[in-house]
C-alpha cells in the first residue's frame, strides 16, 4: 500500500475509518452520553484532548519502551491525560462535569485511543500521530454530534437545550433512554455501510 | 542493559513522570473545585430559603446537614436542610428551605442526581416537579398525590406531585424529605440547631 498523504491521514478519520461507524470502537461512552448534545460535544472534546497528547508522547517514546511493557506503558500515558481533563471539566466547568458523570474517567478504556496507540502512534512519526489522532477525533466528535443531535430533536424537541420543535411534538422519551442510543446507531452504522457499498460499487 | 532491567526502567519513569504531572494538576485545581461545591451550596441555600443574608452550618453528619439562614436584621428565617436518599438509580442529593418551626417547607431543589433522563429526571425540573413543592405545610406528614395534579393549585397543602412514570424517584424526594424533618425535630429537642432567638 502506497504511503498516504497528510491530507488522506486526517481525512480517513473521517470516514473510511471512522471510529464509530467504521471500526465500531468506543461503544459505550458513545451509546451512554449523546442524549444531549452539549454533552456529546463535551466528551468529543475531552477524547480529544487526551487522544492527541496520547499520541503525541506515545510517538516520542516508542522507541524507548520496550515491546513487552507497551501497553502498560500506554494506558499509564492515556490515564495521565485523562485525569488532567478530568480535574479540568471538574474546576472550570463543574456543571457538564456532572452531567458527564463517570464517563469522564473511563475515557481511559475508550478502545479508540488505546487502538490508535497501538495501531499507529507506537509506528509512526509524531507529526502523523499527530495528524491521525486529529483526524480521529474530528470523526468521533462528528459521529457523536449526528447521535446526540437525533436523540436530543426527537427526544426532548430541543437541540443544545433550545426548542427547535413546536409545542405540537411529543417527544419520544425512547430516544434519550439507553434503547433509544442502541436504536439510532445501529440505523446510523446501517446506512454508513449502504454508502460505502454504493460508492464501492460505482468504482 | 538486560531486557528486564529495561522494563523496570522504563515503567518506573512513566509512573514517577505521570505521578509528579498528576499531583501538580491536584494542586492547582484542588482549591478551585472546592470553591465551586461551596458555591453550589450557598446558591442552594439562597434558593430554598429566600431572602437569605447569612448562612451558617450548625449541624453536620453523614447524609444530613442543617444551615441556618438569617436575613438582614440577623434574624432566623430559616434552615437549609441537605439531605440525601436512595433513588431509583443512584443517591438523590437535595436540599430544601423550611421555617424555623419546621412547619413550612419553602422550596426545594436537587443537589445531584443519577435518575432515568426523560422520566425520574424530571425531578430537576422546576415545571414538571419542583414547583409542586413550593410553599408545603409539613406540620402533618406529606403525602404523594398519585395520579399526578396538573397545577399545584390542584393541590392541597399536605400534598407534593408525582411524575407520570417516574413514581419511585418523586417517592424517594419525599421519603428522604419526611425522614430528615424527623430527625431535625429531634435534633431540635435536643438543643443541637442552636437558639432560635
Amino acid at each position: 500500500m502506497p504511503p498516504r498523504s497528510i491530507g488522506e491521514e486526517f481525512t480517513k478519520g473521517l470516514w473510511h475509518e471512522n471510529p464509530i461507524f467504521r471500526q465500531l470502537l468506543g461503544m459505550c461512552p458513545t451509546l451512554a452520553v449523546t442524549n444531549a448534545v452539549i454533552n456529546g460535544i463535551a466528551m468529543g472534546l475531552a477524547t480529544t484532548f487526551v487522544l492527541i497528547f496520547s499520541s503525541i508522547v506515545v510517538s516520542s517514546i516508542k522507541k524507548l519502551i520496550p515491546n513487552q511493557v507497551r501497553i502498560a506503558s500506554y494506558i499509564v500515558v492515556i490515564a495521565t491525560f485523562v485525569t488532567m481533563a478530568d480535574r479540568f471539566l471538574a474546576a472550570f466547568f463543574p456543571l457538564i462535569s456532572k452531567d458527564l458523570g463517570p464517563y469522564v474517567p473511563l475515557i481511559v478504556v475508550n478502545c479508540i485511543i488505546l487502538g490508535r496507540q497501538e495501531a499507529f502512534s507506537s509506528k509512526n512519526s509524531v507529526g502523523r500521530s499527530f495528524i491521525d489522532a486529529l483526524g480521529m477525533s474530528a470523526g468521533f466528535i462528528l459521529a457523536l454530534l449526528i447521535l446526540s443531535s437525533i436523540r436530543e430533536i426527537l427526544g426532548a424537541g430541543t437541540f443544545l437545550g433550545h426548542q427547535v420543535l413546536g409545542s405540537w411534538f411529543e417527544p419520544w422519551v425512547i430516544m434519550i433512554l439507553p434503547p433509544g442510543a442502541f436504536i439510532t446507531l445501529g440505523i446510523l452504522i446501517a446506512l454508513t455501510f449502504v454508502i460505502e457499498h454504493k460508492i464501492k460499487q460505482r468504482r | 542493559m538486560s531486557l528486564s532491567s529495561r522494563m523496570v526502567i522504563v515503567l518506573t519513569s512513566v509512573g514517577l513522570i505521570s505521578g509528579a504531572l498528576l499531583s501538580t494538576v491536584g494542586i492547582l485545581t484542588k482549591e478551585r473545585i472546592a470553591l465551586n461545591k461551596q458555591l453550589e451550596i450557598e446558591n442552594a441555600i439562597i434558593t430554598v430559603v429566600q431572602g437569605t443574608h447569612t448562612s451558617e452550618k450548625l449541624y453536620e453528619e453523614k447524609d444530613l446537614v442543617v444551615y441556618g439562614s438569617k436575613d438582614e436584621n440577623n434574624q432566623l428565617i430559616g434552615f437549609a436542610v441537605y439531605a440525601s436518599g436512595t433513588g431509583f438509580q443512584d443517591k438523590i442529593i437535595l436540599m430544601y428551605g423550611t421555617n424555623p418551626s419546621f412547619t413550612k417547607i419553602y422550596r426545594l431543589t436537587i443537589l445531584e442526581q443519577k435518575e432515568t433522563p426523560g422520566l425520574g429526571a424530571k425531578i430537576t425540573d422546576k415545571d414538571a416537579f419542583l414547583q409542586f413543592w413550593e410553599n408545603k405545610d409539613s406540620s402533618k406528614p406529606l403525602t404523594l398525590r398519585k395520579p399526578a395534579a396538573r397545577s399545584p393549585e390542584e393541590l392541597s397543602p399536605f400534598e407534593v406531585n408525582t411524575i407520570t412514570g417516574a413514581t419511585i424517584s418523586s417517592e424517594s424526594v419525599l421519603n428522604t424529605v419526611r425522614l430528615s424533618l424527623e430527625k431535625l425535630m429531634s435534633l431540635k429537642k435536643e438543643g443541637k440547631l442552636g437558639n432560635e432567638e
